[in-house]
């Protein structure tokens, strides 16, 4: 098991490598000059300058140079200089913090001039993850409550009932549910605040509009499972052998259909954790998922590969989480 | 079944874990949406409007505009007082002796000078560095450090440790080449003396623009070393962050969690604090527009900046419905001379008049591609300026105005927007279908038009294109444009919606016939609008070339007599908007504010949109004078407040 874990985390940088490569060469497809306000064009040769400062004037010098950043060889370099360190002197010289310099330096983001890519992610990363956690949540324990019921009495009008509001939360978009749900309990009861995040009552709306789609997908998945194992011979034995209905629904058929819910989870979460554009911009949560959109929008290459990268991470972390969930809850999976 | 529980319970922790971190601020004694994200609040990289309204609010300048005065007069800021030399070209500025920065410290001279200097730095990119190239020596400043960086680029190093000693060397020799080259002496700690290229009357205007605003050396010198290996400065964030930012305006930064919000305290040290009613004052980041109404509809907002909610004409529409309601009232106070919002203030409280539509300063245009030939190599019919014309007076602003639009924005005639620059008078502006009183009036103008492509041997088979970016409702107003071209002057349109990223190319490259456009000015004078058309200028999309045109823009930065150079002005616009027609002006932009006029009280209404946030007041917040702040007419004919 162990064995595996290491193998998988091997891949890892590989996998990055490669994941950056094709990312990159994407984003540099993208036309216009990321660093340019589109409405006011500065003089041409300003423009030259603002694109030989990043190395946008040549993609292969922009390749090198992000990767030998990125990887931590250029702090290296530095640090064995000396040039860190007569940095941070000179900085107390003036008596001012010395300027924070990352190992790992994902470079600056160009449409936000004040700050780094590792800055944005650091500010940005633990509210998804936060607001997928408790959405990931919602949608495992409701979605499987809700697979059960139906799958106990298949076609009875409870079952329609999960079916029909999976079948909502599939298929609505979440800026209706959002914007209606904004509307009804923020606007009109006054349940809970616009626009703020950092409180639990502000969690609640986001948290229940992106967690819809999972738990609808937990529901069908949970009750798929469900009525097969249902019928199986070892819940006939179970019943014959006098266990009471819930330790058999509970304990011996729900372990068995859960596995495929498992395997979804690994994706699902991290899905969930990177954040949704749509929820962040419908309830202003300051989340990781609107850079997906809109560092593409602004042609902001650091950012676009920064984002890419830390999914990528996120989704490979999770699978492997999930595969050594698996074979813990099911030892037959070796 | 227990090790089922197992993701449930991890998820559980993380969130309680998670939750505990962080709690949200007691609320501010102002609270306001200003739409986008904070690009930067490093002045000198400056460029947008959501941007340069925060800067005005943590820096101060030698001097500002009175935003609340109808001539927008320069007042004294950081500078008490100035003096211009008899032929224009050398302005000496006092610094007052209690202008502090946030940690105490005084402003001088020097800083100034350091903060100018970046900006007339090739390695930093500033998006307004033209501006400063007025400055008699920093065209040559500039252009030598842009060479000095070229050919360190191309030089050979034997060893690291070399070519970083050489970037060094290099910046030294940057720093006293400035001292050498460019005219800005510190003849004392507070007295600046300035020398200009050729003379500029809007000069103090720039002075008071954010992009001139000073920062503070000792701090952001420590993020701006030479890398060792380009010899550029390299710019290192972090200085403008909450609590560490040292800024010299009416307001420090406490704390800036970007894309959630943005919070200032009264800077200490600030000469003017006792001027201040607010204390705080808190932006979060709201980018949705419909989130920031619903913020504002639930109370958490006390103004929105710029509402864009797809809706916001149907708002409009309301408070128009409101203000009919009350229609000789309003009347009755616009006689006696009050402004929009005080009469706003003045009538009875009701939810729909907090939306306000304020003149802007700024226009929505069409391009005309002027090349001879197209993109694709046959000749462009839109070269001839009769033709150009023809198509200017058939096209329909009014309809755009008033049923696309819907926001209450002017038909436009001039590309300047009129009554917002003191002293200048605008130009008739080419007749068009929508200033005929009558259907007679119409159709004369409308065979007028027919007349001069027959006279131009327009090629009937041509079809127009109209490209837009398929955002903010450009399709509606190029579905518009392209119904009134068909039906008065019976071309043929073909309409060329692209994705942002790609029309912007387009238009840079000339890959078009016309194309929709807009341009707000930046600073107080008519070649903030009249640039844009000069032969040579960066944002002339329209490759427009009249060497009269040029010649004239030339003649009036020679002229010394202002209302002779103004008059110069005057006549370079007419021959824009009246016979050569590179751009079609449609309307002039209305910005979309909300606040409640009977609560919030400071903001200025002058068509330059520049609101500066340290004058706002609560009122009955028991904060300040709590007295409303109307606009006061121009400042020479002073004569008290309103009442």
């Amino acid at each position: 098991m162990i064995g595996m874990i290491l193998r998988r985390l091997a891949f890892l940088p590989l996998i990055l490598l490669i994941i950056y490569t094709i990312t990159l060469a994407l984003a540099w497809a993208v036309p216009g000059n990321p660093l340019e306000n589109p409405d006011k064009r500065p003089k041409p040769e300003v423009i030259e300058q603002m694109k030989k400062q990043y190395n946008l004037d040549s993609f292969p010098r922009f390749y090198i140079s992000y990767l030998d950043s990125a990887t931590g060889l250029r702090y290296g370099r530095d640090w064995a200089s000396g040039r860190l360190k007569n940095d941070r002197e000179r900085a107390e010289i003036a008596g001012f913090p010395p300027p924070t310099r990352p190992v790992f330096d994902f470079g600056p983001s160009l449409e936000y001039d004040d700050l780094t890519v590792n800055e944005i992610i650091r500010s940005s990363l633990p509210v998804s993850i936060t607001l997928g956690a408790a959405a990931i949540l919602i949608a495992l324990v409701f979605g499987t409550f809700a697979g059960v019921l139906g799958a106990i009495r298949p076609n009875s009008w409870m079952d329609l009932m999960t079916l029909s509001v999976s079948l909502v939360g599939i298929s609505l978009p979440s800026f209706v549910i959002g914007t209606v749900l904004l509307v009804v309990f923020s606007l009109w009861l006054g349940w809970f605040p616009v626009a703020q995040w950092g409180t639990l009552r502000s969690m609640v709306l986001p948290s229940i509009t992106l967690s819809l789609p999972f738990m609808a997908y937990i529901a069908r998945l949970t009750r798929m499972g469900m009525i097969d194992v249902l019928g199986a011979d070892f819940i006939r034995t179970a019943r014959a052998k006098g266990a009471a209905e819930h330790t058999v629904l509970l304990k011996h058929a729900l372990k068995n259909a859960f596995l495929p819910v498992l395997s979804f989870l690994g994706p699902a979460t991290a899905l969930a954790m990177t954040g949704s554009f749509v929820v962040e911009r419908v309830f202003t949560v300051p989340g990781i998922g609107q850079h997906f959109v809109n560092a593409v929008q602004n042609g902001d290459r650091f950012l676009i590969i920064g984002v890419t990268l830390v999914f990528a991470t996120m989704l490979i972390v999770f699978n492997l989480i999930v595969d050594v969930l698996y074979r813990w809850i099911d030892p037959r999976i070796v | 079944m227990n090790r089922l529980l197992i993701p449930i319970v991890l998820l559980a922790a993380l969130v309680v874990v998670a939750l505990r971190a962080d709690r949200p601020q007691p609320k501010a004694d102002l609270t306001f949406a200003n739409l986008s994200e904070v690009n930067t609040l490093d002045p000198q990289r400056m460029s947008w409007m959501h941007d340069l309204r925060v800067a005005r609010i943590l820096y101060e300048g030698l001097v500002r505009n009175d935003v609340l005065s109808a001539d927008f007069a320069i007042e004294p800021a950081a500078a008490e007082s100035w003096s211009v030399s008899d032929d224009k070209l050398t302005y000496t500025f006092h610094i007052r002796k209690d202008a502090r920065w946030s940690n105490g410290k005084p402003v001088t001279a020097e800083d100034f000078r350091y903060s100018w200097r970046r900006a007339m730095l090739p390695d930093l990119v500033s998006d307004y560095a033209q501006m400063f190239m007025l400055i008699d020596g920093a065209q040559a400043f500039y252009d030598w450090r842009a060479e000095a960086l070229d050919a360190f680029a191309e030089r050979e190093f034997a060893s690291t440790s070399e070519q970083s000693q050489a970037a060094e060397d290099l910046w030294d020799e940057t720093e006293s080449r400035f001292n050498e080259m460019v005219k800005m002496i510190a003849l004392d700690e507070h007295t600046l003396v300035i020398k200009l290229e050729h003379p500029v009357p809007y000069f103090l205007d720039l002075c008071a623009f954010a992009v001139f605003c000073p920062v503070y050396e000792p701090l952001v010198s420590q993020y701006e070393r030479p890398d060792p290996v380009t010899g550029r400065l390299i710019r290192r964030p972090g200085w403008t962050k909450g609590g560490v930012l040292i800024s010299n305006g009416p307001y420090k930064l406490t704390v800036w969690r970007f894309k959630r919000d943005m919070r200032m305290e009264m800077n200490p040290y600030y000469w003017g604090k006792d001027s201040l009613a607010l204390r705080t004052i808190e932006i979060p980041s709201i980018s949705d527009p419909n989130a920031a109404v619903l913020a504002y509809e639930t109370g958490a907002l006390d103004w929105i900046a710029d509402n864009t909610a797809a809706y916001r004409g149907d708002m409009v529409a309301d408070k128009l419905a409101f203000r009919a309601e009350h229609a000789d009232r309003v009347a009755e106070l616009r006689a006696e001379g009050y402004d929009q919002f005080s009469i706003d203030r003045l009538l009875p409280q009701d939810p729909r008049a907090h939306t306000h539509a304020v003149s802007s300063f700024g226009t929505y245009f069409y391009n005309f591609n002027c090349k001879p030939r197209l993109p694709d190599g046959r000749p462009n019919p839109f070269a001839d300026a009769r033709v150009r014309r023809a198509f200017a007076m058939c096209l329909d602003k009014k309809t755009i105005a008033d049923e696309i639009r819907r926001l209450g924005e002017p038909v436009a005639s001039t590309l300047i927007p009129p009554g917002s620059i003191g002293g200048y008078t605008s130009p008739k502006g080419l007749k068009n279908i929508s200033d005929a009183n009558n259907e007679e009036e119409r159709q004369a103008i409308i065979e007028e038009a027919k007349a001069l492509l027959v006279e131009a041997d327009y090629p009937q088979d041509f079809v127009v294109t109209l490209s837009f970016n398929k955002d903010a409702g450009h399709d509606l107003i190029g579905q518009a444009i392209a119904k009134s071209w068909q039906k008065n002057l019976g071309v043929q349109t073909q309409l060329n919606q692209k994705e942002l990223k790609i029309f912007r190319e387009d238009l840079k490259n000339k890959q078009y016939v016309t194309a929709r456009a807009g341009w707000y000015g930046d600073y107080g004078d008519p070649t903030t609008f009249l640039d844009i058309n000069h032969s040579t200028d960066g944002n002339n999309d329209r490759a427009y070339n009249n060497p009269v045109y040029d010649d004239l823009l030339a003649h009036a930065a020679r002229e010394l007599d202002p209302t002779k150079r103004m008059a110069i002005l005057s006549e370079t616009e007419r021959i824009l908007v009246e016979e050569d027609l590179p751009l079609i002006p449609i309307f002039h932009y209305a910005t979309i504010y909300m606040f409640d006029a009977h609560k919030l009280t400071g903001l200025s209404t002058h068509p330059r949109t520049k609101q500066n946030v340290f004058l706002f007041d609560v009122l009955g917040d028991g904060i300040g004078p709590d007295l409303p702040r109307p606009m006061k007419p121009a400042s020479n004919e002073h004569t008290g407040a309103q009442p």
